[in-house]
């Protein structure tokens, strides 16, 4: 496999990251993730799997937005890189084979 | 000002612990993130529950991603402009420069292989004491503190004063308990609590002998002790309910459920059933209150008769205050029960001329703290540990470490200047002060940790023998408590700061040039070293000097006639199996015409503590002429004063042909004819205030002591029944071959009384089991005073070792210029020696000053003799001079050429 491993959460950030299309930071990715997947989320646990897939090129990043609540900090934002978004493709594909392989008995 | 304060922030310290491990470069988006998930959580769960949620997500960030992120140089993002820069220095945690530290660490130990082994085994020795001494003192200062509330128990005692000096007492009457709760209703509970010998209990014709108190149904209500069966406000409803404790339901019952089954109390014809209503977990090993069971008062056979007895005083009483009432208030209260409940008592001492205390009372009822009972020995009729062993213990384990410190600091400065190049390149390649203190800390915190681990791995694997060597009873749970793990942490954490800061601290203060241009002189610590030698041998000086005049106290203790004879007595302790005055009256028939055995008398108080560990005392207070005197209440038989050989003055001893010898006629002994203020008592009738009976004295003994002479002589007075039942036969024999005889009597008794154990023993080993406190501090501190003076020793060879390493040269020059090999030694030696001269001029006046104090607490004591105090001084300068010897002489005989050639 050429392709970098990818751990299931890493994935499911991935996702989150395509999910929120260019608004997709620390916590809207915690939220997201807390809504859909009703699992205790760990902020720090977000951002380290950011960073892994920043360093495997998946997803991009750019400081902006900041708000009062953050204390004036900005974000950053991260977008998926084309290559992210051929790696979520190639999972997928390999999954969806994988699923058309399982023998199916037929009831008809 | 405006919303900033109003707004909840989250807490700053987890903002600075978030500080410490985020990577510089994502500090700003990382903490933006928090604080906006802050800010949401306080919206979704309140600002209390955001805040825990803040700390926790904060916690999470300690994971291996971010600092191994923070410790790599690698920085994915470049510098950013961040307004809230994070404290952004060089940290000396990183893992290049730990791993350098611990790679020079472990080899800077390995090269002085045999100063780290002086300081592991120093620290490791010292340690392990430390463990024993703190459990021990952890023991003590724990009693009775596993009570709930227990701030809110108190035991009751009189306070009285007398004319003499005043007096505290916690042996309360019968009658005290009830009235204290009638008039008091506001207290949560107040029980009586009489623990005795021990009592026989059977059950299907086994028998056992156990501890039973006499108690209120509050006793389970006040105190504690958890119930493992049967419901705590029912379990002493019944008269004749028994708890018994867990060990005695397995010893007893075994397996079986012992709920409800019924046990026999009390001696063969006299017993009573009893119905098991609960199991209690056994009482804790620091508890003042110990038994194997609990029954009512109620159901004893005199009950009836003693509860209208304010006269007699055999309980103890504690009571349960509300929280609301506090101590002053309740004693202030009881201050007017007191007036009328004790007006006779009061009206005595103010005939007799007794001033009030500065509380202004005569006489009255006053409460002591649980968890002080066991330190007041007044109350607990010296059953209690005196609060002087608790600092006697902890004193001797801090003087013991402060040793193994002085060691530690000695060696490390003394060879810091092994390592000042070291550190002097480190400094000029930039390292701070923090970083090298770190380092050289660090270091030392090594060898502290190895001598920790070894010595409580050493104490953890000989706690069984010190148990049995100083009759202790620490166990390894303590090592589980988190009160103990907290005091030997901490002591650890001083002992590091001490013996590893101080050095690393001055190691640091270098100058990195002088350093480097070899300009440093290490006289300057030579001060601190020759000051800290001189404590350490003053330390150990005076804790020999302390063992001395303790030992020879002791032995003069022991050697003091008594008054009676100790040599060829056996004394046999009856026991509760068989009737003492039955086995008495067999004895004496079957060997009345053995010409070993003198003579056979029994009596109602060992002499001495026989192998029955069981020591009993009863006293009562005698009217004469208006005068109040306590006497000791002896019951003894026929032929006491001739078996024990103790020297009649006057009158008669008790005579089997005068009939009523057994009925009020007393022999008293001389200390209370001085009381009585009487020349010649004998003939003369006096009153107990107990009874109500006049007796008459028909002889007067000389005084002997009763109990131990760690006391001083109480007045006696004997008395002969023939109701009243004897706990112990006295048998004089007279025979090279004393032990034949007791052999004889085991024999004889094993045929009489085949069910109860034979525990005879001489009379003068008894006498030996009176000191057994003692001989233990005494033992006690002679293992400490020797382990001080070895850690010294060691201390002293190391540290002579470096100094002479230091002179080589010099002494190379001193042989080639003629001086002689005995001239070096004793030039090398002088510098030792006279430290340890100083350390003695100070530490025999302490010593001598320090013993005189504890001296004055004996009515009998030895003078403390100049001689010992010299033996000391001698044999102190002479190890000195031993432990320096073997490098002093070497020094001296080496071969000049190979001392100057070398450079």
């Amino acid at each position: 496999m050429g392709r970098s491993y990818l751990g299931e959460f890493e994935e499911l950030v991935l996702l989150a990251v395509a999910v929120l299309d260019g608004n997709a930071y620390g916590v809207a990715i915690a939220d997201e993730l807390k809504q859909r997947t009703d699992r205790a989320i760990n902020l720090s646990g977000i951002h380290v799997a950011l960073y892994r897939l920043e360093e495997k090129g998946l997803v991009v990043s750019e400081l902006g937005g900041a708000t009062a609540e953050r204390g004036g900090r900005r974000k950053r934002l991260f977008s998926i890189t084309p290559l992210g978004s051929k790696t979520l493709n190639d999972m997928r594909d390999v999954r969806n084979q994988l699923w058309d392989a399982i023998p199916r008995p037929s009831f008809l | 000002m405006d919303r900033n304060n109003l707004s909840p922030a989250p807490p700053a310290w987890a903002d600075r612990l978030f500080g410490w491990i985020c990577p510089p470069e994502l500090h700003e988006e990382l903490q933006g993130d928090l604080h906006e998930q802050f800010a949401a959580d306080t919206r979704a769960f309140g600002p209390a529950r955001a805040r825990r949620l803040y700390v926790r997500q904060v916690l999470t960030f300690y994971r291996p991603y971010f600092l191994k992120r923070r410790t790599a140089s690698s920085q994915t993002y470049p510098a950013l402009n961040d307004p809230f820069p994070p404290v952004n220095q060089p940290s000396f945690l990183r893992i290049d420069m730990l791993r350098n530290y611990l790679k020079i660490a472990l080899r800077t130990l390995w090269k002085s292989k045999g100063y780290t082994a002086i300081n592991v085994s120093g620290l490791a020795v010292a340690f392990c004491v430390c463990t024993f001494l703190f459990m021990t003192v952890y023991r003590q200062l724990t009693f009775d503190s596993f009570h709930a509330n227990g701030d809110r128990i108190f035991q009751t005692y009189f306070f009285s004063g007398s004319p003499q000096s005043s007096a505290r007492s916690g042996i309360m009457p019968l009658p005290l308990g009830p009235a204290l709760k009638t008039s008091f209703p506001e207290l949560e509970g107040v029980t009586r609590v009489r623990i005795g010998t021990k009592s026989l209990v059977s059950y299907n014709d086994k028998y056992f002998d156990k501890h039973i108190a006499l108690t209120d149904p509050d006793f389970l209500r006040i105190f504690s002790f958890p119930l493992v069966k049967g419901n705590r406000q029912q379990a002493l409803q019944n008269l004749s309910g028994i708890v018994i404790s867990e060990s005695m339901a397995r010893t007893i019952f075994g397996e079986q459920d012992p709920m409800g089954k019924q046990l026999r109390l009390g001696q063969l014809t006299e017993q009573k059933n009893y119905m098991v209503t609960g199991v209690m977990a056994d009482l804790p090993d620091n508890s003042s209150i110990h038994c194997d069971a609990l029954i009512r008062v109620e159901s004893t056979d005199n009950y009836r008769q003693d509860m209208k007895n304010w006269d007699g005083n055999s309980y103890s009483v504690y009571l349960k205050t509300p929280a609301t009432l506090d101590q002053a208030t309740l004693e202030s209260r009881l201050r007017s029960f007191t007036n009328t409940q004790f007006a006779r008592t009061i009206a005595d001492l103010k005939k007799e001329g007794a001033k009030p205390d500065e509380r202004g009372d005569l006489f009255a009822i006053r409460l002591q703290k649980l968890k002080n009972v066991h330190f007041d020995r007044d109350i607990t009729a010296g059953k209690g540990a005196p609060v002087a062993l608790v600092y006697a213990l902890s004193g001797l384990a801090v003087f013991i470490l402060l040793i193994a410190c002085i060691n530690f600091i000695n060696l490390t400065i003394a060879r810091s200047f092994t390592r000042a190049r070291e550190l002097g390149v480190r400094k000029s390649l930039g390292a701070l002060r923090h970083q090298l203190f770190i380092q050289i800390w660090g270091e030392a915190l090594v060898v502290c940790l190895s001598g920790f681990l070894l010595g409580t791995g050493l104490a953890y694997s000989l706690i069984s023998s010190f148990n049995a060597f100083f009759d202790a009873r620490i166990d390894l749970s303590y090592l589980q408590k988190p009160g103990f793990i907290g005091l030997m942490a901490v002591i650890f954490l001083v002992v590091s700061l001490l013996a590893g800061g101080y050095p690393a601290w001055r190691m640091t203060t270098l100058r990195a040039v002088d350093v480097l241009k070899g300009k440093i002189s290490f006289r300057r610590p030579g001060i601190l070293r020759n000051s800290l030698i001189i404590t350490q041998f003053t330390i150990s000086c005076l804790l020999i000097c302390c063992t001395v005049v303790a030992i020879q106290q002791i032995d003069f203790l022991r050697e003091r006639p008594l008054g009676f004879s100790r040599e060829q007595v056996i004394s046999i302790p009856v026991g509760t199996r068989t009737n003492g005055r039955m086995m008495l009256q067999r004895f004496r028939d079957h060997f009345a015409q053995d010409p070993a055995i003198v003579s056979i008398t029994g009596s109602s108080v060992n002499l001495g503590r026989g192998k029955d560990r069981v020591t009993s005392r009863s006293m009562t207070g005698m009217a004469y002429k208006g005068k109040n005197i306590t006497t000791d209440w002896l019951l003894v038989d026929y032929d006491y004063l001739k078996t024990l050989n103790i020297k009649l003055l006057s009158g008669r001893e008790f005579d089997p042909t005068y009939a009523t010898d057994s009925v009020n006629r007393v022999i008293i002994s001389e200390s209370m004819a001085k009381e009585m203020g009487v020349k010649n008592p004998v003939g003369l009738f006096f009153g107990s205030d107990t009874s109500g009976t006049r007796s008459q004295i028909i002889g007067m003994v000389a005084d002997f002591h009763l109990y131990a002479p760690t006391g001083k002589i109480a007045p006696v007075t004997m008395h002969l029944s023939h109701r009243e039942p004897i706990s112990y036969l006295f048998v004089r024999v007279n025979t090279p071959n004393p032990t034949a005889a007791m052999t004889k009597l085991q024999a004889y008794w094993q045929t009489v009384a085949p069910q109860a154990e034979f525990m005879a023993s001489f009379l003068d080993e008894n006498v030996d089991a009176w000191f057994q406190n003692e001989q233990t501090m005494s033992r006690l501190f002679s293992i400490a005073s020797g382990i001080a003076i070895f850690l010294s020793c060691l201390g002293l060879f190391a540290v002579a070792l470096l100094a002479i390493e230091q002179r080589t040269k010099e002494i190379g020059v001193r042989k080639v210029m003629g001086a002689s090999a005995a001239s070096i030694v004793v030039l090398l030696s002088r510098d030792f020696v006279k430290l340890v001269v100083i350390a003695l001029a100070i530490a025999l006046p302490l010593a001598w000053f320090g013993m005189q104090q504890w001296l004055n607490n004996y009515p009998y004591r030895v003078s403390i003799s100049i001689g010992a105090f010299i033996l000391v001084a001698a044999g102190a300068i002479l190890v000195a001079i031993g432990t320096v010897s073997y490098q002093t002489i070497k020094a001296a005989l080496m071969n000049p050429v190979k001392s100057l050639k070398t450079e």
